[in-house]
């Protein structure tokens, strides 16, 4: 057993720290108080080769394994969870999808666009009435001589306004419930797709979230993902992976609370000492930093398994249940322990609060987590 | 052995160096030796202020860099073996500082801040390492002991009555392989924060270019200079580079600093570090400019500094 | 096409150095390592050199062998190899050895036309490696660098001096020490950081050296640097700001 990272992987972790000490911490408040994506650091993050961290050169990834793309994940929540999930959805999301299921022309044509960075990925499965339960969507696909036609709409898709790449998933054959899902690659070119209503979200305001409206779209039936009514399947081990991303972003938000407590417990002089001479601050210190240290070892031995070639469903649902519980609780100890100023805009903890809870809600609320878990281990 | 040599790139830091090297002679009881650069006039001068002998460096064609005068100096210094040998710490001492004692094969300590001698009558040198956070005593155990000495870390010796000594002329150099192709003197500025008994130095606190004015007010009725920490000048450019304080930048001595917005990285508080009284506003009570302050005022720049300038005003009667 | 040497040191990052304010001691145990600030530009300042007219660039470190954690570090910055040289005895080497060492390695087995080393190092900030090197190696150099061209057989720069700036002009092979703002290093990629890995490294150790590093400064003391100050502290209201500056006229500093 060995806990160390490689040389490769602190060396990664230290750029990204010097990163986003450069480029993201500076302006992260503003983004988000703004809602305003940050495209010029999304550019900059495919300079540095992190759009297609675990995929091969050939295909114009990093060639790095899914560990490392945690770290990167994790470091860039530290400072701006917004840019986090952006990253995280196009890479586990979006582009996985079609490592793991596309024919070879469908990789050199939509994976490496992505893993270059010149094209941003999304993943439309959630409808209206199809949250938890995928299968119950509307969406459908239709074969029309050479093409598909899709039609229906998809919300709270992350990324949507700004992707050049969509996996889309819609029935092919609503008979057959899950069994008549499928998935599909639908260029943001493809005509009768269209942007709908922008979400003005509680936290993670610098991700672009938006309803994709499919209307008689569209497109070439080789960008079937698959085979038809492989789609649920798809989607789920696609949202198995995904769930290490969210944990890695959970556990950057929680890093950032234990460190922002730190440094203000320390500075903050009450009663003629630094708070961090009281025990009730100690007590919340020490249970954030077991935590988090607990939510790591969980994220980093589910992305091990995964490059592993092991099972990784369960870890990947522990991981995250556990990393986005740890966020939401610890970073509202962090706000706590800041007392009113806390709750003041402009501080960082009041930012980590709003953005913590969504990592307990999408990509499988907590209480799927849990359910995948028993699912597991009671089957 | 023939005592204490100094070498200064110009008059003010050979006069510096003098007085230094002229406390240590006496401890020793030896002489004191001077270089002069091209100029008898300079020479007479270094004997005025102490020096027993002063060796007339020959003069350089244009083209010549000054660091051409190292084979000529370590010539010199090779055949009457110093004991100690000072060297101003300007960019271009240090350079022919270093050249000098790799060819002597001897060690050198660099910007060095204290001289003493110990029981052995060796030469114990202070100077800073890590960025200004540790204090690093060293000893040379090789001849001569060098030192490289930053400009304005003594005061300059001044004229002596009846004062006489030996002006030795040196050859010109030949010319090296490095060739000066152009000199541009640095444009200068009506006043050098070196001299200022007042300044007042901005750090990344002040949030805006345009609120500069606010500090220069400040500084204007407490008839003192603008400086700046290194981000302000070299990220910035708010402030001319000449402006920044620390460790690689300017090194001062005002009566008064004050620190508006300034966190106190240890490379800055290593440039104001003998300011005679250091007053520092912050609205981070934990900044460390408080640990190196006298009189820390924690609060917004921005409602502390003008309420500041009026005091003063009120009681100068600006 | 230049072939180009560029000299780095692994040294103590001094912002995690804590000190113990009643003995003045320092706390070096926690410190991470890294590459010398300056010599970051260094290094970015051959590789750009290279991109520029081609050739090679090759980093050189000295340092105990625990510093072998700095060889991917520099590689991941565009050198294609490196040579380490390590001996236990090289942890705290004075800068009259560092340049010795450095010498009895390159003239024995690099040819080479430009030598980039940084103003100083982040620990000692000694600024003595680089022209001490130079004359060890029988070459030119200059000093505090802020540009540098290539131009056929020579290079020309402008160091930035505390009177100005003076352009001058070397022949190769030629030694230049950088100053910081000459450039902004790049961050490398990963696939940079991946490749680092690959890349040849040669290990050169004291005894392939024949060399003895004679001492020639004792450091007798290091303790953290104080200032003896009053540490008063006041508040942002009328009444404590008239007191700061009635002060300030007692101490006879503003009048």
């Amino acid at each position: 057993m060995d806990f160390r990272l490689t040389e490769e992987q602190e060396l990664l972790r230290n750029s990204v720290r010097e990163f986003t000490q450069q480029y993201l911490e500076p302006i992260a408040g503003e983004i988000d108080e703004e809602g305003r994506y940050p495209a010029e650091v999304v550019a900059k993050l495919a300079e540095m080769d992190w759009m297609g961290i675990p995929y091969p050169q050939e295909y114009g990834g990093a060639g790095a394994d899914y560990l490392s793309y945690c770290i990167v994940v994790e470091e860039l929540s530290r400072a701006c969870a917004s840019t986090g999930i952006i990253l995280s959805v196009h890479t586990s999301l979006a582009s996985w999808p079609i490592f793991q299921f596309g024919t070879e022309e469908q990789k050199k044509k939509y994976l490496v666009p992505l893993c270059k960075g010149e094209k941003i990925g999304s993943f439309c499965l959630t409808e209206p009435g199809a949250g938890t339960d995928a299968a119950a969507g509307t969406t459908t696909a239709v074969l029309d001589g050479d093409e598909y036609v899709l039609n229906g709409t998809k919300h709270f898709i992350t990324n949507g306004p700004v992707a050049g790449i969509y996996i889309v998933f819609a029935m092919t054959d609503k008979s057959k419930g899950a069994k008549g899902m499928s998935a599909f690659i639908v260029p943001r070119e493809a005509p009768g797709l269209k942007v709908g209503k922008h979400e003005n979200k509680m936290g993670i305001r610098a991700s672009q979230t938006a309803e994709i409206i499919l209307k008689d779209c569209r497109i070439p039936k080789e960008n079937l993902l698959g085979q038809e009514g492989q789609g649920y399947r798809i989607a789920m081990q696609t949202l198995d992976g995904g769930r290490i991303g969210v944990a890695a972003q959970a556990l950057g938000i929680a890093q950032a609370a234990l460190d922002e407590s730190v440094k203000y417990s320390k500075e903050r002089v009450q009663f003629g000492k630094p708070i961090s001479a009281n025990q009730a601050i100690q007590w919340m210190i020490a249970n954030m930093a077991t935590d988090i240290a607990a939510a790591r070892f969980l994220t980093y031995y589910a992305a091990w398994c995964k490059d592993q070639g092991l099972p990784y469903s369960k870890e990947a649902a522990m991981a995250k249940l556990f990393a986005a519980e740890t966020a939401s609780r610890h970073t509202s100890k962090a706000v706590q322990i800041h007392g009113g100023y806390g709750y003041i805009k402009g501080y960082k903890v009041e930012r980590l609060m709003r953005d913590a809870k969504i990592t307990e809600i999408y990509e499988g609320t907590s209480e799927v987590q849990r359910m995948v878990i028993a699912g597991n281990l009671l089957r | 052995m023939s005592g204490v040599w100094v070498l200064g790139e110009r008059r003010e830091q050979t006069l510096e160096l003098l007085n230094a090297g002229l406390g240590l002679a006496r401890e020793l009881g030896t002489t004191v030796t001077a270089f002069a650069i091209q100029d008898q006039g300079l020479a007479k001068t270094y004997i005025e202020c102490g020096a027993d002998t002063v060796y007339l460096l020959g003069s350089l064609a244009p083209e010549q860099p000054l660091e051409d005068y190292v084979p000529v100096i370590v010539d010199v210094a090779r055949q009457k073996n110093p004991d100690i040998f000072l060297i101003s710490a300007t960019p271009r001492g240090k350079e022919m500082a270093a050249r000098i004692a790799a060819r002597l094969g001897v060690g050198l300590g660099s910007e060095c801040t204290r001289l003493r001698l110990d029981e052995n009558k060796s030469l114990v040198m202070e100077r800073l390492m890590f960025g200004g956070a540790a204090v690093q005593t060293v000893v040379c155990l090789t001849r001569p002991q060098m030192a490289t000495i930053p400009p304005r870390t003594f005061e300059p010796a001044v004229p002596l009555a009846n004062r006489e000594g030996e002006i030795i002329e040196l050859p010109a150099p030949p010319a090296g392989k490095v060739r000066v192709l152009e000199r541009k003197p640095r444009v200068q500025e009506s006043v050098d924060i070196t001299e200022a008994r007042v300044v007042v130095a901005i750090g990344r606190g002040v949030e805006k270019q345009e609120d500069i004015e606010l500090i220069q007010e400040l500084a204007n009725v407490a008839g003192g200079e603008l400086g700046c920490t290194r981000p302000i000048a070299e990220e910035l450019h708010w402030l001319p580079e000449n402006r920044y304080l620390g460790i690689s930048g300017q090194k001062i001595k005002p009566d008064l600093y004050i620190g508006v917005g300034v966190s106190g990285q240890i490379q800055h508080i290593s440039g104001i570090r003998d300011a005679k009284v250091i007053c520092a506003i912050n609205k981070d009570e934990n900044a460390p400019i408080f640990e190196a302050a006298d009189y820390g005022i924690v609060g917004d720049l921005y409602a502390v500094v003008p309420q500041l300038t009026r005091e003063l005003q009120r009681v100068l009667k600006k | 096409m230049p072939r180009i040497i560029t000299c780095y040191k692994w040294v103590k990052d001094e912002a995690d150095i804590k000190v113990d304010t009643s003995s003045r001691q320092l706390t070096l145990d926690r410190v991470g390592y890294k590459i010398s600030d300056y010599d970051r530009n260094a290094i970015e300042e051959a590789v750009r050199m290279q991109e520029q007219h081609g050739g090679s660039v090759i980093a050189v470190t000295v340092g105990p062998p625990s510093a072998k954690q700095s060889l991917k570090d520099a590689l991941s910055r565009g050198p294609e190899e490196a040579y380490f040289i390590n001996d236990p005895s090289f942890a705290e080497l004075e800068p009259a050895q560092t340049a010795a060492i450095l010498a009895a390695v390159i003239k024995g087995r690099l040819e080479y036309d430009l030598i980039i080393c940084g103003e100083g190092s982040s620990d000692l900030y000694a600024q003595q490696v680089g022209p001490r090197l130079a004359e060890l190696l029988g070459i030119p150099c200059a000093t505090y660098v802020n540009k540098l061209a290539l131009e056929g057989t020579r290079i020309n720069v402008e160091r930035k001096l505390d009177d100005g700036i003076e352009k001058i002009s070397l022949p190769l092979p030629a030694l230049v020490t950088v100053l910081p703002d000459i450039n902004t290093p790049r961050l490398p990629g990963l696939k940079q950081v991946l490749a680092a890995g690959k890349k040849p490294v040669h290990n050169i150790g004291l005894k392939d050296l024949g060399l003895t590093c004679e001492v020639t400064l004792n450091t007798t003391g290091i303790l953290a640097a104080t200032m003896e100050r009053r540490r008063l502290r006041f508040g942002a209201g009328n009444e404590d700001i008239r007191k700061v500056v009635d002060a300030l006229l007692k101490e006879g500093v503003i009048a």
